[in-house]
């Protein structure tokens, strides 16, 4: 009993150094509460090498607790797809089908965990991985996030995403890393 | 009495200084043969102290995932901090910023790309158009960071080369068996230059458990395998069994003896020439290999001696009724001598197998039997003049049996037919093959290491290329010629092949690399070139035109730098090259062969003085093979020698023949039931089999002579008291002990049956 006593105020001490926004616990409740969804998207990619944007559509499916899904239709048809800490990628066109470990991509780590940790409404995932900015506008409004990778390793791929949406929805993924930046537009 | 027990205290003391003055030999490797062809040669210097002597294998297993994964990570930690491993593997290895950044820099010399025609403006084209399609799809963060230094992909194509092979799976940090319960792998390589010695093997073991138990294990638990576990732990657990089973069999056998002749005197006198045997053995086989008497040769050889309790029996229960002990010893002494005289002839053939540990196992035994027999003769009845020791009389029923068994010929010659017509029919004795059976490594041992061999994906050395020895530059060359050779088998005749050269070039090469690279104003060209009409700014690759300059002037690397600057590359290396004094040593491992004709055929059309075709397992067998058949030979010659000199003793070949009898029956028994039970015979086997037929003389020889009961009894007597010894062997896990005990047991059972059936029938008890 007093063992346990004091363990709770211990966590009671500690808790005011997480922070915790109530407006973003009831966001992550409001995902976690959609074991799957399924949304297009399109993408523009800006590399600073390069003179014009590069374009890309298609899908994006998530299925509770770990499995994302990145379905690209065009320009070039292709698959990410990411479940526990394994990473698939195939390319139909050219009979590939390679398989990875998370672990050595960092900068495709830092951006499933971003979106992995909000789709699945897991806060500590992501506060384990990241520093939170979190501005919510309106609870149930828009909201915006945005997420420094805490891992030295994984912030010289990627410098920081910004996710964006309103209530349980991901409305826009923004990634900034290697001077280029990832735009991703995301329609229910 | 006195004298008994000062003879007892001199032998002990005798044994004990023997035992600290000469050095005992423990590993396999030095068991064998010093090999006979360039390629056995290199093979065993490889077994004994090559590098495959640091590498230790770990399975962790019996808790969650996660938590395993937690532990594996943890005691990797640890053996790194522990500064005695130059490599350690497991799920947190990946290449390092630092290699990363070497192979980097690197890139043009260790790239097979790197050719003249490379760096054109047609041949930059397609790579570009690739790099701007790479972009678009998922690949594009890590091409934006590398690609536009490395448009030609040399760097990414160098990085997947190095880590392709990985298959192992990886959760949170952990390497993962991909089959069967949740078992997260660890490897590691010991810190050393070639091989180890025992003693630093069993530092590192020792090492890797302190590890694990740092970690904070909990229910998991941890395997550990490669050769350091088996040097110096599966030794001990053999030492181990080996007392347990000769405590277990003194035991047996002294409450045999006991309840026989209801005399504590007599298991003093069994004992002092079983320990006189063993102290001259050991003295004789430290004398002949130079003090380095083998720890397997000298633990077998005292199994084998067991037998010499043979001699005090006989001399006890061959006394008759007021008979001083001195004059019973006279009277049995010539028959006793030739008996072990035959016995100790019949053992020279393991003189001439040429294999250094039968060669000691047949000086130790032999030099024991002599001794033991003169002890008998000469040194007992001194000690015990007075002794009035007699064995019980057999129990009726017993008694009986062996009655009616007296002089049943045409019941032994039945059997004796019956298991030669078995043999026939089973197609003569199963010859073993495999090395690994002579090894004293229990069979659970032998397996766990399989297995974790192949879930870590380790090599299991089948077959393997020798390269040089010379210089590192003329190794590494010799390993570029085999696998340039090599490329037109691969995916048929062998799946891969893992080369020195895989991971660092010849110095010739990379020379010829950097001489194949633009000029700075030649390079500009071509890519503004190729870049026409592409989306790409016009600065974009000043990265790649900055590394071209750049590469032309850089030494080229060695094995040193490599070590210095890329560790876990360098430790995928160094097993595959490593220094030998002033000259390199390479192996070339080749995996998934399935035709290792095809790979001895490409060594032959190479013929190249610095590549030799090693085909591990027919090197071993053949090896094996050719043991084999001169052990044969010369027991066969020793059979016609122990024949001959039957015939001087018994003053007539047709009598020697007779006594001869039971011996080879025994010996077809003995192979016909081995056969049937599945058995495949080692050199061990044979050794047990010479062993026996010096047994069997005993029995037969007395048996001959006088078949009385009581002779009978005393020849029961020893038959059990060795049955004692032995068959509890061959209860034993270690596949050698196991094969001698069987030998042995069944051998004594049926020599004794065939020589009570073919002993002369009296017509009366008198």
């Amino acid at each position: 009993m007093r063992r346990g006593f004091l363990l709770l105020s211990l966590l009671a001490l500690a808790a005011p150094a997480r922070a915790e926004d109530p407006a973003l616990v009831r966001l992550m409740q409001g995902f976690a509460a959609q074991p799957r969804s399924e949304a297009r998207f399109t993408e523009e990619k800006a590399i600073p090498e390069l003179d014009l944007p590069l374009p890309s559509e298609g899908m994006l499916r998530w299925q509770a607790p770990d499995r994302l899904e990145k379905h690209t239709t065009s320009p070039i048809e292709e698959v990410l797809r990411v479940e526990g800490g394994r990473l698939l990628y195939e390319r139909p066109d050219r009979g590939i089908r390679r398989e990875f470990s998370l672990e050595d991509q960092p900068e495709m780590r830092a951006l499933v965990e971003a979106v992995r940790g909000t789709l699945a409404g897991n806060l500590a995932s992501l506060q384990r991985h990241y520093e939170i900015g979190f501005t919510p506008e309106d609870s149930a409004g828009p909201w915006r996030m945005v997420l420094t990778p805490l891992s030295v390793r994984l912030r010289a791929a990627v410098q920081r995403i910004l996710v964006s949406g309103r209530g349980a929805q991901v409305r826009s993924i923004d990634t900034e890393g290697g001077g280029g930046v990832t735009r991703m537009q995301i329609t229910p | 009495m006195r004298r008994l027990a000062a003879a007892l205290l001199l032998l002990a003391v005798l044994g004990g200084v023997l035992g600290t003055q000469v050095g005992i030999r423990a590993d396999l490797a030095e068991f064998l043969p010093p090999g006979r062809s360039p390629a056995s040669a290199f093979l065993f210097r490889e077994l004994q102290s090559g590098a495959a002597t640091t590498l230790l294998l770990a399975g962790i297993e019996g808790a969650e995932p996660a938590e395993l994964a937690r532990v594996s990570r943890e005691t990797a930690a640890g053996l790194r901090a522990s500064g005695r491993f130059d490599f350690v593997g497991d799920g947190t290895t990946t290449l390092g910023e630092a290699e990363q950044a070497l192979l980097f820099r690197y890139r043009y010399l260790l790239s097979p790309e790197t050719r003249p025609g490379a760096f054109t403006a047609a041949a930059l084209r397609p790579k570009l158009e690739a790099l701007l399609e790479g972009l678009r799809t998922a690949a594009s963060p890590l091409l934006a960071r590398v690609g536009f230094a490395d448009p030609t992909g040399a760097f990414l194509g160098l990085a997947r080369a190095f880590v392709a092979e990985s298959r192992l799976e990886t959760r949170d940090g952990a390497w993962f068996a991909t089959e069967g319960p949740p078992r997260a792998l660890l490897i590691a390589r010991a810190r050393s230059g070639a091989g180890l010695d025992a003693e630093a093997q069993g530092e590192a073991v020792a090492t890797f458990r302190a590890a694990f138990a740092a970690a904070k294990p909990g229910p998991a638990r941890l395997l550990l395998s490669g050769p350091g576990v088996f040097a110096s732990e599966a030794a001990a657990a053999i030492r181990a069994d080996i007392r347990l089973i000769t405590l277990a069999s003194a035991g047996l056998l002294a409450a045999f003896l006991l309840w026989r002749y209801r005399s504590l005197l007599l298991l003093g006198l069994v004992a002092v020439p079983l320990a006189a045997g063993t102290i001259a053995g050991f003295a004789m086989t430290a004398l002949v290999s130079n003090g380095a008497v083998q720890g397997i040769a000298l633990g077998f050889g005292m199994t084998m001696l067991g037998v010499t309790v043979d001699y005090p029996l006989l001399l006890a229960s061959l006394r008759r009724p007021e008979e001083a002990l001195r004059d019973a010893a006279r009277r049995i002494w010539p028959t006793l001598r030739l008996a072990a005289a035959s016995a100790a002839l019949g053992l020279a053939a393991m003189l001439g197998s040429g294999f250094p540990g039968l060669v000691q196992l047949g000086v130790f035994a032999g030099t024991g039997l002599l001794a033991a027999a003169a002890t008998t003769r000469w040194v007992l009845p001194w000690l015990l003049p007075g002794a009035r020791i007699a064995a019980r009389p057999l129990p009726r029923p017993i008694r009986a049996a062996l009655g009616a068994l007296r002089g049943r010929r045409g019941l032994a010659g039945g059997v004796m037919l019956g298991a030669a017509v078995l043999l026939l029919a089973l197609g003569g004795p199963a010859w073993q093959r495999d090395l690994a059976a002579l090894s004293p490594v229990p069979r659970a041992a032998q397996a766990l290491d399989g297995e974790l061999r192949r879930q870590l994906g380790a090599p299991d050395v089948r077959v393997l290329f020798a390269l040089g020895p010379g210089t590192e530059a003329e190794v590494l060359a010799a390993s570029e010629r085999l696998a340039e050779a090599a490329a037109p088998l691969l995916g048929h005749a062998l799946q891969g092949i893992d080369l020195p050269s895989r991971y660092l070039p010849a110095e010739a090469t990379q020379r010829a690399r950097q001489a194949a690279l633009p000029a700075p104003e030649t390079a500009q060209a071509a890519l503004a070139e190729a870049m026409a009409g592409l989306p790409f700014r016009p600065s974009a690759f000043a990265p790649f035109l900055a590394a071209i300059a750049e590469s032309h002037g850089l030494p080229p690397l060695t094995a040193t730098a490599l070590a210095a600057g890329a560790p876990t590359l360098a430790a995928r290396l160094s097993p595959l090259l490593s220094r030998r004094g002033e000259a390199v040593q390479g192996v070339a491992l080749a995996q998934g062969v399935a035709d290792p004709a095809a790979l001895a055929d490409l060594a032959r059309r190479l013929d190249d003085p610095k590549i030799l075709f090693i085909d591990v397992k027919a090197e071993t067998e053949g090896l094996l093979d050719a043991y084999g058949r001169a052990t044969l030979l010369w027991a066969l010659a020793g059979g016609v020698l122990v024949l001959g000199l039957l015939g001087l003793g018994l003053g007539s070949p047709w009598r020697a023949l007779r006594v001869a009898g039971p011996i080879g029956g025994a010996l077809l028994v003995t192979l016909a039931v081995l056969t049937l039970l599945g058995e495949a015979l080692t050199l061990f086997h044979l050794a047990s089999l010479l062993l026996l037929a010096g047994l069997a003389i005993d029995y037969s020889l007395f048996l001959a002579g006088d078949a009385t009961d009581d002779t009978m009894g005393a020849i029961l007597n020893c038959a059990t008291s060795t049955l004692l010894t032995f068959g509890l062997l061959a209860f034993c896990g270690t596949p050698v002990l196991h094969g001698i005990g069987l030998t042995v047991s069944i051998g004594v059972a049926s020599a004794f049956l065939l020589a009570c059936a073919l002993a002369p029938k009296i017509p009366a008890h008198a």
